[in-house]
């Protein structure tokens, strides 16, 4: 039998890479788990925070070096208030941005 | 738009909807974004066997960025009053630091309502604060406008 592909429609997905665990085996079946939630906001990494309206790079996270992930606008709002004292909101430590990391792809 | 907070506390609301309210509280009233009432009950032994106590949150459009106001509910005509404890005035004003200096937007209205019911449960002696008739006078309407000072760091 010959197929003639006519059409085709590419369908892509993306998420933050936020070193939570998102292996389907390991995870019951809550996608809005605490885990890859904004704790400032509730809403998934992959939504935007409540002041956007378009997830991505308009959007993006903020990692710390205490490991805690946000939307970096809901971060900002929080520190941009004295209560703050500056304070990552988890754990009270003070908030110190991590620098990302990019992995390295391997080509080989 | 709708205002962070809305967002927010509406998701919240279906998980309580969903999820039910932890054991001892219960949801009394949260017909908008702007005040929620709860009951509050301590269960198992304590100095308040058997008393229910209402406690009213108002939040602004900023939560949780900004802290909600909360306080017991105080209507005495209707025989409602606030709880006897070393932190909360008789106007139903609560002295805890989490509603102050050490809010942070992570916390919940589930999270404070268990923590003040935790700080009923462990209370050892029914006392009012002891600057609670000077406080009472002068105090704001809103209890975020005052400086509490926490010098207990038991609760």
């Amino acid at each position: 039998m010959k197929v003639t592909v006519k059409r085709w429609h590419a369908v892509a997905q993306w998420r933050w890479d936020t070193q939570t665990s998102n292996d389907p085996q390991d995870n019951d079946d809550d996608d809005d788990d605490e885990g890859n939630v904004c704790g400032i906001c509730r809403i998934p990494y992959e939504g935007c925070c409540p002041a956007c309206k378009m997830p991505g790079d308009d959007c993006p996270l903020i990692w710390g070096e205490c490991t805690h992930v946000f939307h970096l606008h809901c971060l900002l709002k929080w520190l941009n208030t004295p209560d703050s004292k500056q304070q990552c909101p988890m754990d009270r430590r003070t908030w110190q941005t991590a620098e990302r990391k990019v992995p390295v792809i391997n080509r080989a | 738009m709708a205002s962070i907070s809305a967002k927010r506390l509406a998701k919240e609301l279906k998980e309580i909807q969903t999820e039910g309210c932890p054991v001892g509280v219960n949801l009394l009233r949260a017909d908008d974004f702007q005040t929620w009432l709860f009951s509050i009950e301590v269960m198992g032994e304590s100095l308040y066997k058997g008393e229910v106590q209402t406690l009213q949150f108002r939040f602004d459009s900023n939560y949780p960025i900004s802290s909600p106001a909360v306080q017991f509910l105080v209507r005495e005509n209707e025989g409602i009053r606030a709880p006897i404890h070393p932190h909360v005035y008789s106007n139903g004003h609560i002295c805890a630091s989490i509603l102050g200096t050490e809010w942070s937007p992570v916390l919940s209205v589930v999270a404070v309502c268990v923590t003040l019911q935790s700080m009923l449960a462990s209370c050892k002696k029914k006392e009012r604060p002891v600057d609670n008739d000077r406080y009472v006078l002068h105090a704001p309407e809103n209890p975020k406008k005052t400086q509490f000072h926490y010098d207990d760091d038991t609760v």
